[in-house]
């Protein structure tokens, strides 16, 4: 029994351990998987005033964002809000933003959302940011960073201009509400 | 190995001359250099047992070699109970011993065996019987302090403890509901800590135990999970990773070129929803010449 047996066992099995994690990878987005189930019932809580956003697939757009989108694709793709099929669309870095019901802005893309405010001012659409003071430029609902914790902040006035409901519950859990 | 059978040639050289053939010690001697074992072993069970040699420290001490001899060669179902029926031989070899005619010897051997518990708990880990392990570690350290009272063994069991937590972190990995294992890891890493705050392994483990505790809280999050349990869910993981932080902090202050913990710290503040404090360390990372890392 060699004397020096256990060096190597021990040295191999505290080597494994340390292999470096990669915390920011699609699975370790925490904060994207936060997103999307916010984002999944968020809709679910909203009612769309237009008939005519009432049928069809119910179309979620992102900008930017990777990870919000795969986890999107991954967890809710096969879903439906009412009667309606989810559809994620991944969207091309452009202000010329095609309809959706809920659109959803990264932080990467804020020079887009002058251009995003001005097209779809007054249209049916759920506009989503993650930036301080973005219910005053016009999103209806804005992620916020609270005691380490990801919450959201809502207009109900911008919520009316895009003919939305907001629904009493998303009111009652919202970490402030723009009247 | 074979400067002790020398010592012990000789040491009982010195007293074994006088021996009558047929004694049951002198017997022992004679089929243990022969090297049949299972003879030896009969012979010298019959020495011990009777009057003129039960408490004759050179018996003992000959029966402590036969049955390290006999251990080494055994299969694991009786290699726990011959290593201490050597040891216990040993033992009784140096306490019937007052003038030390076979101390040095017996202490060699005793010392090979005590090391060979540590073997044992090494090879255990390996094969992931924690049990096992913490019984062999256990021996191993009560072996050496009976030997030596004085002996040092922070850094043994700094070394053995850390892989004991890193075991139990492959356990919890693979089952991310088992959190026995989990609790296991904190405490091996947490002992580690104890013995050796600036233990860099112990640091960085534990802080990515309770950071990946806290990931995969969210990641069990489900579609049908409504606001309330977001939220919920969420500030049960915010505590995991404010655990997590300063273990991580302290790796990186220990060593800052190890691009592991600026990664490490970037995804901590990232889950924090901390983008300034996320995002200098990211830049940090970037910035880190591969070739840095020591």
């Amino acid at each position: 029994m060699p004397r020096s047996l256990h060096i190597p066992l021990l040295a191999s099995l505290l080597l494994l351990s340390a292999s470096p994690q990669q915390p920011r990878d699609a699975d370790k987005d925490t904060t994207a998987i936060l997103q999307a189930n916010y984002l999944y019932n968020i809709a679910k809580l909203v009612e769309w005033k237009d008939p005519g956003m009432r049928k069809g697939n119910f179309i979620i757009g992102i900008i930017g964002n990777v990870n919000l989108y795969q986890e999107l694709i991954k967890q809710y793709a096969t879903r439906t809000i009412g009667k309606q099929p989810i559809e994620v669309r991944k969207l091309p870095r452009t202000a010329e933003v095609e309809p959706c019901h809920l659109l959803f802005v990264g932080r990467d893309d804020l020079g887009l959302l002058p251009g995003i405010y001005t097209r779809m001012s007054g249209k049916p659409t759920l506009l989503i940011t993650e930036y301080e003071g973005a219910l005053q430029d016009g999103a209806v609902v804005n992620f916020v960073k609270v005691d380490n914790l990801l919450k959201y902040e809502m207009s109900l006035a911008n919520a009316h201009g895009h003919g939305l409901v907001m629904g009493v519950t998303l009111k009652n859990l919202a970490h402030r509400v723009d009247e | 190995m074979k400067r002790m059978a020398q010592l012990l040639a000789v040491a009982l050289a010195c007293t074994s001359g006088a021996r009558a053939q047929g004694d049951a010690l002198a017997e022992a001697m004679r089929a243990y250099r022969a090297g049949t074992l299972a003879e030896a072993r009969t012979f010298v069970d019959e020495a011990v047992r009777k009057t003129a040699h039960h408490k004759d420290p050179e018996a003992w001490l000959l029966r402590g070699f036969i049955y390290k001899d006999i251990y080494k060669a055994a299969g694991p179902a009786v290699a726990d109970t011959l290593r201490a029926e050597a040891l216990s031989s040993l033992h009784k070899s140096l306490a019937l011993d007052a003038e030390g005619a076979f101390k040095e010897s017996a202490m060699q051997a005793c010392d090979y065996l005590c090391r060979s518990y540590f073997t044992d708990a090494a090879k255990a880990l390996a094969d992931q019987d924690d049990h096992r392990a913490l019984r062999m570690f256990t021996a191993h350290r009560s072996c050496i302090m009976r030997l030596d009272p004085k002996a040092e063994l922070r850094d043994r069991e700094v070394e053995f403890t850390n892989a004991l937590g890193t075991l139990y972190t492959k356990r919890h990995t693979r089952d991310r509901t088992d959190t026995a294992s989990f609790r296991k890891a904190v405490s091996a890493y947490g002992r580690v800590l104890e013995l050796e705050p600036g233990n860099y392994g112990a640091n960085y483990n534990l802080s990515t135990l309770y950071y990946n505790r806290g990931v995969f809280n969210i990641q069990g999050i489900r579609a049908d999970d409504g606001i309330p349990s977001i939220m919920q869910i969420q500030e049960v993981s915010r505590e995991f990773f404010l655990q997590a932080l300063p273990y991580m902090l302290k790796a990186h202050d220990m060593n800052p070129s190890r691009r592991e913990t600026l990664l490490g710290l970037e995804g901590i503040y990232y889950s924090l929803q901390d983008e300034e404090s996320s995002d200098k360390f990211r830049r940090l990372f970037e910035q880190m010449p591969l070739d840095e890392q020591r």
